[in-house]
């Protein structure tokens, strides 16, 4: 038995730091080489971070939510000594040579390997042919949690595992229950957040912050008062009783004659945390949480998609993964760059001429062309002219970077939220190219196989509301660009020409911009560039 | 494709309607899939139709003849005959009753019921052929498929069922006159099944065994008990033969032609051939090869412990899919699969699957033997109980086997347990939940048992295994 270490690889150009958003694997599960054990969010691309190795999993060092530094070590695996030799030659990402070396690291390292390999004498089954004992309901509940039901510690006669074991591993406290960690001095180094040597262990880290859960559930609900008296109305009494709640355990601060008082209000609101903590695995607590919080941990793999219904009928949605990313981008951008947004109307009778004439063409050459590559061309005739639409506020080194490059960013509204590949060098290519460019992108953003590189290094960005309804809206920037255009619908709207309403193609174009850097009028100015090119659509032939 | 050809979808199509299959079409019907269940032949499959249910129905006929006229050491005088038309009319009547029950309870759980012979186009493409002239065909398609074809009876050359005197098991379960001699080729358990019950109805019973003992898979004493009791009642056992050939005897009836791998031949005369030589899985017609679906070399569909086949999407469960050939594991395996399609953490993890053979006595098995056990590395312990130590096995006036059960010394698990003797097909559900549920001696010992039953025979022999026994010597 050997313990490999698996660093959260360099899953893209630049990016420093991931989202472990759900983790695939418990410790105890057997995987594969190549087999997906975690769900990394980096950028706004979910990564799936495959094993390098077959082997059981020893040791998960994150958490599902935690941000996640590029090579800190995520997750060890129990290799086996023929997996070892497969081991022998890991992708360049993972951290095999490092973990070869790793048992000689230091103390922790040392300590981690001997607790692993006891760990995996008790992961063995104690008894032969590999069988363990547990009744069909805890065999199902380990399925459920993704426990391997044979890495659990039995606390029944001989061994047996109950439902509340399989609990107890899959919240962490599995590896707690060797005879010789008792014996180790310090089985894990102090928690701290970032390098490997001074990694947390996800799965341990109630018995290293000595508050390991005596059962399965309770650790996770709140926490008891344990008080000696405590006062309260006949009708709050009735509802304890009802709701099996032990009054003196229901947390209060009222008193009445110098001793707690508790409402019926308390005993339900407490109930229904101890029932929502049974009724949802607890995720393993960071030492650094608060382990008394009430609140049901989600303990599936794909934890945005996973709701819970709470006693008053409320849904509530874990606030996790693109969505998380997107809200953090968007607080991020509002609250740091003073938008203003500037509205104003193209007049595109020629454009559709334009596209309309251009159309067979491109669908001679299996090119759908739609009006995207028109904008991007009339933009980067706006950003030349307007140098700092296309720029940089760096607040540190109060600097304004004027980008030399147009990669225009495009918002794709995907089912998971909202996606923004970018397309590079935008001023070099022509319109049936981006065209394509674009259409792939979109394609691939819907199906979420963007990779993370695909969504950085933008210089400005467009986002196509009209492609779903309306006509103006207030797009917040994709901070750090300095603006951001939006679109409205191509529809035939009244215009006045010589005096009469007339109905025309037009095109709402909504522009905000950071008014640190760029003021109104540049705006008005970047605007009337843009809207001059999409009207007379010859003008961008000089682009 | 033909002309005017219309596919239908469905989330889930399972293809046969016996123990398997309709319990994984009711289950993912109750999963909320839109799910088809296409059945050639008649709901309730060889199960209800030709196997469990008509054969324990005649069991329990012929029993009840055979004891009424045997109980004169109760002080009970009878001679009772036995009308075979009327018995085989309420047979059919009982297996009419489950059979209509399965197709009611599909309608109920909303499965939509297609007849006909299905057969894989592609991996997510059946047509349905329509039994008879012109009743056309239709196309399906599905996401998910359940086979559950089953399995029927195994012909060796020379003796087709076709024939009107070689049996196959359901020709025998069919039959409504008894014949005066009864060759029965196999000595498995159906074939030990029928020759009792056929010696009860009356018949000279003689089977033929190429092996050296019957039921190949149990323990010695097990069969000890089972064969004498056969013997006593008028079966003949020849081992060591095989059924070679048959011809017409010059005195009316039949020759079967048996030969030993010595090449010693013998003859023995008979009305009518038995063959129970095993099951085959049923897989022609099918098209699993269509599918991508690769069969093993005895005809078997392959699958994991979540029933999944090697095509995704499609599974198979019961008796196509392999050992063991049982009802009550086909419908396990059915409901895994249905869950497992509609996304639950389902899985076939059972640890033991129980077995019951409806000889006189009956035999009834789960888990491990000692010798299992032993080779499995566990160090095990044996408790026995004999039925002739029990107040109620004595009441019945049955005293014939034991139950015996075998744990781990070590930690105390109950491992597995065999019983033969009166009700072992009941019984046995007890050690059968005690090895699921890993429970101990201690745990079988300890539960207060009713009195007078024979299900203390099995707290008995638990007691045994620990050196406690009160109503018996302990081991």
């Amino acid at each position: 038995m050997t313990i490999k270490e698996f660093k959260l690889p360099d899953v893209g150009e630049g990016v420093a730091e991931g989202e472990l958003v759900s983790w695939l694997v418990a410790p105890g599960d057997r995987v594969k080489e190549d087999q997906p054990v975690a769900e990394v969010e980096t950028d706004k691309a979910l990564v799936e971070v495959p094993s390098s190795y077959d082997g059981v999993v020893e040791e998960l060092f994150a958490e599902e939510g935690q941000m996640v530094p590029v090579g800190d070590v995520i997750i060890s695996f129990r290799v086996d000594e023929e997996g070892a030799g497969d081991a022998e030659t890991p992708d360049e990402e993972s951290a095999g040579t490092e973990s070869e070396s790793a048992p000689s690291d230091g103390p922790a390292a040392e300590s981690d390997a001997g607790q692993a390999e006891d760990g995996g004498a008790d992961a063995e089954p104690d008894t032969p042919s590999g069988r363990t004992f547990a009744p069909p309901s805890a065999r199902r509940l380990a399925r459920e949690l993704g426990v391997d039901v044979a890495a659990v510690d039995g606390s029944g006669p001989g061994g047996r595992v109950s439902e509340a074991d399989v609990r107890a591993h899959a919240e962490g406290d599995a590896g707690s229950a060797g005879a010789d960690d008792a014996d180790a001095p310090e089985p894990r180094p102090a928690p701290t957040d970032t390098g490997s040597d001074g990694r947390k262990s996800a799965v341990s880290k109630r018995d290293a912050d000595g508050s390991a859960a005596s059962s399965g559930t309770a650790a996770a609900g709140p926490e008891p008062a344990g008080r000696e008296t405590t006062l309260a109305t006949p009708a709050t009494r009735k509802v304890a009783r009802d709701r099996g709640v032990d009054l003196d355990d229901v947390p209060t601060d009222e008193t009445r004659d110098g001793e707690a008082f508790v409402t019926a209000d308390r005993v339900r609101a407490y109930a229904d945390a101890l029932e929502a903590a049974e009724s949802e695995p607890a995720e393993p607590a960071a030492s650094d949480s608060n382990t008394t919080d009430p609140e049901p941990a989600d303990p599936t793999p794909t934890g945005g998609a996973t709701e819970a219904t709470t006693a008053s009928g409320d849904e509530t949605v874990p606030y996790r993964g693109v969505r998380r990313t997107i809200g953090k981008q968007m607080e991020r951008s509002k609250f740091t760059a003073p938008h203003v947004t500037h509205h104003d109307t193209a007049e595109v009778d020629s454009l559709v001429e334009a596209r309309e004439e251009l159309k067979p063409t491109a669908e001679a050459e299996d090119v759908k062309l739609t009006y995207m590559p028109f904008v991007m061309k009339a933009i980067v005739a706006g950003l030349k002219r307007h140098p700092y639409l296309n720029s940089e506020l760096r607040e540190d080194d109060e600097e304004i970077v004027l980008k030399g490059e147009y990669n225009l960013g495009i918002a794709v509204a995907t089912d998971a939220g909202l996606m923004v590949p970018v397309v590079e060098s935008v001023d070099e290519k022509g319109l049936f190219e981006l065209a394509e460019e674009v259409n792939d992108l979109a394609a691939r953003a819907r199906e979420r196989k963007l990779k993370p590189a695909e969504m950085k290094g933008g210089t400005f960005t467009i986002t196509n509301f009209g492609a779903i309804g309306g006509e103006y809206a207030t797009p917040i920037i994709n901070y750090p660009e300095t603006a951001i255009l939006g679109l409205g619908a191509i529809e035939e709207r009244p215009v006045v020409r010589d005096g009469e309403a007339v109905p025309a193609p037009t095109l709402p174009l909504s522009l905000s911009i950071d008014h640190r850097v760029v003021d109104g009028a540049i705006a008005a100015e970047f605007a009337n560039t843009v809207m001059e090119h999409l009207e007379n659509p010859l003008l961008l032939l000089n682009e | 494709m033909v002309v005017g050809d219309v596919t239908t979808g469905t989330e889930v199509l399972v293809i046969g309607a016996g123990p398997g299959g309709y319990v994984a079409a009711i289950r993912a019907a109750q999963e909320g899939l839109d799910t088809t269940l296409v059945e050639k032949d008649a709901y309730g499959g060889a199960c209800l139709n030709r196997g469990c249910i008509p054969s324990k129905a005649l069991i329990t006929g012929s029993g009840l003849a055979h004891e009424a006229g045997n109980a004169e050491f109760m002080g009970v005088h009878a001679d009772p005959a036995v009308d075979m038309g009327k018995m085989i009319e309420w047979k059919d009547g009982v297996v009419d009753r489950l059979t209509s029950g399965v197709e009611k309870l599909c309608k109920a759980n909303g499965v939509n019921l297609i007849e006909g012979e299905a057969s894989f186009v592609d991996e997510d493409t059946v047509r349905v052929a329509h039994g008879g002239e012109g009743q056309g065909s239709e196309t399906l398609s599905f996401e998910h498929a359940v086979i559950a074809t089953g399995s029927r009876p195994i012909q060796i050359p020379g003796f087709e069922f076709a024939e009107d005197h070689v049996w196959s098991s359901a020709d025998a379960l069919d039959a409504d006159t008894v014949p005066d001699r009864l060759g029965v080729v196999g000595g498995g358990y159906i074939g030990m099944e029928l020759a009792t019950t056929y010696a009860k109805l009356g018949a000279d019973v003689t089977v033929i065994e190429m092996l050296d003992d019957i039921l190949d898979p149990y323990e010695d004493d097990v069969k000890r008990i089972v064969r004498k009791r056969a013997e006593e009642l008028g079966v003949e056992f020849h081992f060591g033969e095989g059924a070679s050939e048959w011809s017409e005897a010059p005195d009316g009836g039949y020759l079967l032609h048996t030969e030993t791998e010595e090449g010693e031949e013998s003859s023995y005369g008979v009305d009518k051939i038995l063959v129970a030589v095993g099951r085959q899985p049923v897989t022609d017609g099918l098209g699993v090869g269509n599918a991508g679906i690769e069969t093993d070399d005895r005809g078997f569909v392959e699958t994991d412990d979540r029933t999944r086949t090697a095509v995704e999407g499609i599974h198979a469960v019961g008796d196509v899919a392999g050992d063991p050939m049982l009802a009550h594991a086909a419908s396990n395996e059915g409901i895994v699969a249905a869950e497992v399609i509609a996304g639950e953490p389902a899985a076939l993890d059972r640890q033991a699957v129980p077995a019951a053979v409806f000889t006189d006595p009956e035999i009834g098995t789960v888990g491990m033997t000692e010798a299992e056990a032993d080779d499995a590395g566990f160090d095990p312990v044996v408790g026995e109980m004999p039925f002739n130590a029990s107040g109620r096995a004595m009441t019945t006036g049955h005293t014939e086997g034991f139950v015996r059960i075998v744990a781990d010394d070590e930690t105390g698990f109950v491992l597995g347990g065999q019983i033969v003797g009166g009700e072992a097909s009941e019984l046995i559900a007890e050690v059968a939940l005690a090895v699921e549920m890993g429970a101990t001696l201690e745990d079988v010992a300890a539960t207060v048992h009713t009195h007078p039953t024979l299900a203390e025979a099995v707290m008995e022999a638990a007691e045994n295994a620990r050196g406690q026994a009160i109503h018996t010597l302990n081991r």
